[in-house]
């Protein structure tokens, strides 16, 4: 019976908000520039229904990050969503929204996806920018896959 | 921006063999959260945006102390300015001439009022008897700031070889009544020559926001500060001289060749307390390629 009931709380543990929410991916950011504001709740899904409205003045930061497979345009909220341009950069997602983890203190920043490319495409479409990547990140780690992010 | 070029000749044929290499040299500063100078820091600490490209690999780093300067004093005589600020440019100038610091770089002096700037002295400015010379002289009150930029950032560009670091010290209200050449051509000759600007500004803060701003501008841009001639001679000079000892420098390979101005920002990899300060750009030349 008891172990019964460790299997059933194991089990209910990692199917939780809780676990999903410790589940991190990781990406290189590998271009930024700034581009219009848009808000994270307009984003990709906005973006795909034509309904997107810039609700902010002025330039916010847009990053390109690439994932093991996916390649994400976002942009933040503000003009000061600027994140860590370290080699390695962890993020997860919630509703719409990309959160990329700012530090060890769990902080987390929130953008909007703007835009979303296959990796093998993008790859094609922008090959100079990938060998930039490459270039520019010796130790870039290209398998980079889901981890389960342990407190620090 | 650094463009090497090799070249070996044979001695038995007449074949010339040549190798162009191209990297980006930048001088920057990093400050914390208090906004005081960072002592250490490592190549894992900062990135380099370069046209919207990160760039994190870069073939050197070091402080930037021990780099010689190539130093060009651009000063305003007008009579407007002269007969305000003769005593404190002045002393600014004897102070640059003579502080040890800086005694084996190479200092220059050009001068604008009335139709055009002029260099007064070139790599040699050394004797006190220039700067008392050129701020007794008469000169009328037109004041082409953004030609003298231009004529200064051509004529350091002339100058620049890869080891020696240009810095333009600038004496003015940033107000400019009579230049041929834009704002924006004086900063791409400046921009181009790869100078800081040290803007020390001579106007009233109350009355002139118009100068200051384009002074700021101009500063901002080159990487270099903003300072006033209100806060003494010794304080000037003190900034200055810190933020020429307290840089680094970096040098990277060139990420695309596209003729013309390439944005540069410097962002921290981990420390987001840490902010950089460095020129907004450089200029790829055609004749490079």
């Amino acid at each position: 019976m008891k172990r019964i009931t460790l299997a059933l709380l194991f089990a209910a543990f990692f199917s939780s908000p809780l676990h999903a929410q410790k589940k991190l991916e990781r990406g290189t950011i590998v271009r930024m520039t700034m581009a219009e504001c848009i808000a994270p709740e307009h984003g990709f899904m906005a973006a795909m229904s034509g309904s997107v409205h810039n609700p902010a003045d002025g330039l916010c930061p847009e990053y390109v990050l690439v994932a093991d497979k996916v390649v994400y345009v976002i942009v933040g909220k503000s003009s000061g969503a600027l994140v860590p341009l370290a080699e390695t950069t962890k993020f997860r997602f919630e509703k719409n929204a990309l959160l990329i983890r700012i530090d060890d203190a769990r902080h987390e920043a929130r953008f909007g996806i703007k835009e979303m490319v296959l990796r093998s495409e993008w790859d094609h479409v922008h090959p100079a920018v990938m060998q930039g990547m490459e270039d520019s990140s010796p130790h870039h780690v290209k398998t980079a896959a889901v981890v389960n992010d342990e407190p620090q | 921006m650094c463009l090497l070029a090799l070249q070996a000749s044979g001695t038995s044929a007449n074949i010339t063999y040549r190798s162009t290499v191209s990297e980006v040299r930048l001088t920057f500063f990093a400050t914390d959260e208090k906004n005081r100078g960072v002592e250490t820091l490592a190549t894992n600490d900062f990135a380099v945006v370069d046209d919207g490209l990160v760039i994190r690999q870069f073939r050197s780093f070091r402080r930037a102390d021990a780099t010689r300067l190539e130093i060009v004093v651009l000063v305003d005589v007008s009579q407007s300015v002269v007969s305000r600020f003769r005593q404190e440019m002045s002393d600014v100038i004897r102070l640059i001439s003579d502080t040890q610091a800086i005694s084996d770089d190479h200092l220059s002096m050009i001068t604008f009022a009335g139709m055009q700037a002029a260099i007064e002295c070139s790599g040699n400015c050394r004797d006190g008897s220039v700067t008392n010379r050129l701020l007794a002289s008469h000169a009328d009150g037109a004041t082409p700031l953004y030609d003298a930029l231009q004529l200064a950032g051509n004529f350091l560009a002339e100058r620049r070889t890869p080891e020696v670091r240009p810095v333009l010290i600038v004496f003015s209200d940033g107000e400019d009544t009579i230049s041929r050449v834009s704002s924006n051509d004086a900063l791409h000759a400046v921009l181009a020559s790869e100078a800081q600007i040290y803007a020390v500004d001579l106007g009233d803060p109350h009355r002139n926001a118009d100068g200051a701003a384009a002074l700021d501008t101009l500063a901002e841009a080159t990487g270099g500060r903003h300072l006033f001639i209100r806060d003494g001679a010794s304080q000037i000079l003190h900034s200055i001289l810190e933020d020429l000892h307290a840089g680094y420098l970096v040098t990277y390979k060139l990420p695309n060749t596209a003729v013309g101005f390439h944005s540069t920002r410097i962002l921290p990899t981990r420390n987001l307390n840490l902010r950089f300060r460095c020129r907004r750009g450089y200029v790829y030349p055609s004749a490079s390629r």
